[in-house]
């Protein structure tokens, strides 16, 4: 017979899952991250630590001949997220049971989606440690929010249970990334961290995103991630190839002569990656998505999870490879369109956005800082970049419109000339020498031209200043900089470089 | 003997006595000129143009500089409602109008109405352009009291620099450290009795720095109002950048010991189109050597090369020198007035333009709107500032913008949307706003679709002709708006 004290806390504790197994399963992970500093693109900046968690994974056995696999014996890796790991100098992973940290290493980043895979290569680390048992979401449709778990860790040892809701599945915009997926939407957590699981009943139904938005990336779509991780041509997840919108009147909908009460959405761009981009054209009506009848604001009946967003699709029903028809009308006509669900690409933007891993661009000529217009540079001007940044840059920008690009990107074959991957190259300061006294105030100078030849991109400034004329370098810059033109000499740009670099301590000249 | 020195002692306090009274009637003399200036203002707003805002009072200061003429600042008079003068220690106020303005240099002329204001006054003299580190007193009615304040200071700098109430124009600028405060403005700044600017604007960011209007402006304002008719202050229409990097100017060709500065742009339609061009290095301007900062001597001072034309008059002629394909060539401008749009000056005395139509709130862009909170985004910027830099052959005379919408029925599905720049209605282009009034009210009855696009946004914006026509007076009536338009003759 139970002591009333022991019944009650059998009463209390009844929905808590033990939490011994999941010492086995997961991981506390430590990144000491530097990225590199865009205003002196030689430099890094601080180091920054993070704190989560990574999920012991299993990848399928199918995977074992991949390329970037040596080992075929080996299947276990650890899952984290993305920007735990991004630009990360030292990765170091801590078991529950032994008090000295691993060092990691990443094997893959989709940085779109906000996952990477590590490995470790000292066995001792996987000895006794168990792959993540992973299932969608139970009880979907039956209840307001849904009951999950996760971690809070108090120190390396002490590991305890938070409870916290799904309070729904959705599909959210990674900013960064400018990629749409599908994710959980979390309440009560206030300790889990990236990378910490998501529990239900003893299993994993998604691995924690981001804590203070409360975000979390659902299985399928992590295994979807590790299916085709391994292979050569990975690229990302599952992904429209569109943008829409909303008609948002019946004029308008008479004016592109489309039945007013066809429900539906308007292509209002074609990207170059994705879903549907091989075959859909700006100002298509898009009416259905393999058997799923759109509404006007893009929401389908999804089977598990009722009334969503057409990009929930992607997290169980379609999958890279599918073959999907979309229903359209198109200049007044209805029609069926043949394609293959794609993934999501970087799609070689005239302005990149945010990229990890790579080292910044840049060439220096008699002081003259060139750099290609990114959103890692923009970044420099804060978290509110997209508002403090100088309007002149944010224009380029801007829906990817400027007046180098041509008027129209809805034009297909203006859009096709985007993707031979034109950059802006500018510059971005003057670094002081006795060449280039005058043009100290000069900054942010997009350029247009050196010594005559059309600077698209970093690699054509190299190649231009090949070429001088009579001696002389002439950089002209585009109507609205400080200055439109800037001479350097030929004499004497080679030492003064070298003075720079010394002066300066920059160790090269040139990085792309 | 004793009677002689007493004598003596008697002349000389005679002779103080005189003079103590003579200058203290000379600083008297000032301070009858100089008046405290009630302004009651009524803004436009430039979100919603058909409206006003409320009346605020505003307080400057002015000065007699003729019989009947009071000068001021136009910032202290714009937008008037009414305008209340008084005079030193005196509580009467007298109505009075503004004879003339100009906003490009910050200048206005007031007349009171009632003519017995202007009894036993004297017009102040002008003088000229100050010493640097001369002394010199302002005279106006600050913020913090009622009467007349008097402050001193030095001449701090001499140089060209930006007039905030136009925004755009770059003037000369006398800098000061006699406190010049918020009412000040409009008042004399005085040297040994004449008056040598007029304040204007201080830098509230900084200690101690003031600034007033130099006589030259003022003579050129004055002079350019003689027949009635304000024209403003020509400009040469160049846009430069230095020559201090001697390898630049080998590259050009500059002779040794030659300085200059180089155009980088020949703006369209200014006094040097189609005789300066691009490339030319400016080497003199009249008798003045140029340097290659495009600056000139002026006095102890240099200042930039511009002060050549703010001096003149429209219609005046200007000789320079330029180096051109290895050669000096002496060429003769005639001066124009500025060749920018109004539209790049903030703007005032004047309703904004609009246009109502389907409840789609149509407006010209220009620096009032793109100011305002919010709305300085790079579209609008591109339109407003670098669409005429970067390709000057697809400038329009206006960028017409859907500022925002009136919600109703016949534009449901729009009411978000704002700032939306208009780039052709029904596939033809449009210049003005009032061309496109003239385009609506001109569609043939049987119109389907209105169709606004833009090359800023992919999707257009499309009406119901009919149906926005018919529902015209019924939003106007539900939001207020006296009428559908104001749009300005001189397009």
């Amino acid at each position: 017979m139970c002591s009333p004290t022991l019944l009650l806390f059998r009463v209390l504790h009844a929905e808590t899952p033990p939490i011994k197994p999941w010492f086995k399963k997961a991981v506390l992970l430590k990144s000491y991250q530097q990225s590199f500093d865009w205003l002196t693109p030689w430099d890094k900046r601080e180091i920054r630590t993070q704190s989560g968690m990574a999920l012991v994974v299993n990848l399928p056995l199918s995977k074992k001949s991949e390329t970037w696999k040596k080992d075929d014996k080996k299947t276990l890796y650890l899952l984290t997220t993305a920007e735990m790991v991004a630009d990360a100098t030292l990765i170091e992973v801590t078991r529950k049971d032994i008090r000295q940290p691993f060092q990691a290493k990443l094997v893959l980043m989709d940085y779109a989606a906000n996952l990477a895979l590590l490995n470790i290569e000292n066995s001792n680390f996987w000895d006794g440690l168990n792959p993540i048992k992973w299932s969608p979401v139970k009880n979907k449709s039956k209840v307001d929010a849904i009951d999950v778990y996760s971690f809070k860790i108090k120190s390396a040892h002490k590991w305890e249970i938070e409870s916290g809701t799904i309070q729904l599945m959705t599909v959210g915009h990674r900013r960064v990334s400018d990629a749409w997926f599908p994710i959980l939407k979390l309440s009560g957590f206030s300790k889990a961290r990236q990378g910490f699981p998501l529990l239900q009943e003893n299993e994993a139904v998604g691995m924690i995103l981001e804590t203070d938005k409360r975000k979390a990336i659902p299985t399928q779509m992590l295994l979807e991630f590790l299916e085709h991780a391994g292979k050569a041509t990975y690229n990302s997840l599952a992904h429209r190839g569109f943008s829409w919108r909303e008609l948002p009147q019946p004029s308008t909908a008479d004016y592109f002569k489309i039945p007013p009460a066809l429900p539906g959405i308007w292509i209002s761009r074609v990207l170059p990656y994705g879903t549907g981009s091989e075959v859909l054209k700006h100002g298509d009506y898009l009416t259905k998505i393999g058997k799923w009848r759109l509404s006007h604001d893009a929401i389908i009946e999804h089977p598990e999870w009722g009334h969503s967003l057409f990009d929930l699709l992607f997290l169980d029903q379609l999958k890279v490879g599918d073959p999907l028809e979309l229903d359209i009308i198109r200049d007044g006509e209805a029609m069926i369109l043949h394609t293959k669900v794609s993934a999501y690409k970087d799609d070689g933007r005239t302005v990149p956005l945010k990229r990890v891993g790579y080292t910044p661009r840049y060439l220096i000529q008699g002081g003259f800082l060139f750099q290609e217009l990114t959103a890692n540079y923009l970044s420099m001007w804060g978290a509110n970049w997209r508002s403090r940044a100088p309007v002149r840059l944010r224009l380029f920008l801007e829906k990817n419109k400027t007046v180098l690009m041509g008027n129209n990107l809805n034009d297909e074959s203006e859009l096709q000339s985007a993707k031979s991957a034109q950059r802006f190259v500018l510059v971005t300061q003057v670094i002081p020498d006795q060449i280039n006294i005058g043009y100290q105030k000069l900054s942010n100078a997009i350029v247009q031209q050196i010594n005559g030849q059309e600077i698209r991109r970093l690699k054509d400034v190299e190649e231009a200043f090949l070429n001088p004329d009579k001696g002389f370098h002439r950089i002209d810059f585009l109507p609205g900089s400080d200055r439109l033109s800037a001479v350097l000499p030929v004499e004497g740009l080679n030492q003064s470089n070298e003075r720079i670099k010394s002066n300066f301590r920059i160790p090269k000249l040139k990085s792309y | 003997m004793l009677h002689n020195l007493v004598k003596i002692f008697f002349m000389l306090i005679c002779l103080c006595s005189f003079y103590y009274l003579n200058a203290h009637a000379k600083v008297s003399g000032i301070e009858h000129a100089v008046f405290r200036i009630t302004n009651f203002q009524q803004r436009p707003d430039w979100q919603s143009p058909w409206k006003l805002k409320p009346t605020v009072r505003g307080q400057g200061s002015g000065f007699l500089i003729k019989n009947d003429l009071i000068l001021t600042n136009a910032h202290v008079v714009s937008d008037s409602r009414m305008i209340l003068v008084n005079k030193i220690s005196s509580s009467k106020p007298f109505l009075a109008d503004v004879f003339a303005i100009a906003h490009d240099s910050d200048l206005a002329l007031l007349k009171v109405r009632d003519p017995n204001f202007y009894l036993n006054l004297n017009p102040l003299k002008l003088g000229g352009i100050p010493k640097l580190r001369s002394r010199v007193r302002a005279y106006g009615y600050p913020m913090g009291g009622q009467e007349l304040s008097r402050t001193e200071g030095v001449v701090s700098r001499i140089e060209f620099g930006t007039y905030v109430h136009s925004g755009i124009d770059s003037h000369l600028l006398v800098q000061t450290d006699s406190a010049i405060n918020p009412g000040n403005s409009g008042g004399p700044v005085t040297q040994h009795g004449k008056v040598i600017g007029v304040a204007f604007q201080s830098n509230l960011r900084l200690n101690d720095v003031g600034y007033f209007i130099p006589v030259p402006l003022i003579t050129r304002f004055l002079i350019d109002m003689k027949d009635g008719k304000y024209e403003g202050v020509p400009e040469i229409g160049v846009q430069t950048s230095s020559l201090f990097n001697r390898h630049y100017r080998r590259y050009h060709g500059l002779p040794e010991n030659n300085t200059g500065i180089l155009v980088d742009r020949v703006v369209p339609r200014s006094s040097a189109e189609g005789l300066i061009i691009k490339g030319d290095v400016l080497t003199k301007i009249e008798d003045k050597r140029i340097d290659a900062a495009g600056m000139v001597n002026f006095g102890e001072q240099l200042v930039s090369f511009f002060i050549e034309a703010e001096n003149r008059q429209i219609g005046d002629s200007l000789k320079v020198e330029v180096w051109r394909d290895g050669k000096f060539h002496n060429l003769s401008l005639t001066l124009k007035a500025p060749p920018f749009g109004a539209e790049l000056r903030n703007s005032y005395d004047e309703l904004p333009e609009y246009l109502i139509f389907g409840g789609l709130v149509l407006i010209a862009l220009n620096r009032n709107y793109i100011h305002l909170t919010g709305n300085l985004s790079p579209s609008l910027a591109y339109e407003h500032w670098y669409r005429e830099l970067e390709r000057p052959h697809t400038r329009r005379d206006q960028s017409v913008l859907i500022s925002r919408v009136l919600p109703s029925s016949v534009n449901t599905g729009y009411t978000n949307l704002q700032n939306f720049i208009v780039s052709t209605v029904n596939g033809s282009s449009i210049n003005t706003l009032k061309d496109l009034d003239k385009m609506l009210k001109d569609m043939p009855a049987d119109t389907r679709h209105v169709v606004f696009e833009s090359e800023w946004d992919n999707m257009p914006v499309v009406l119901d002709y009919k149906k926005s026509l018919d529902q015209q007076q019924d939003v106007l009536k539900r939001y207020g708006i006296l009428s559908g338009s104001n749009l300005s003759e001189t397009n």
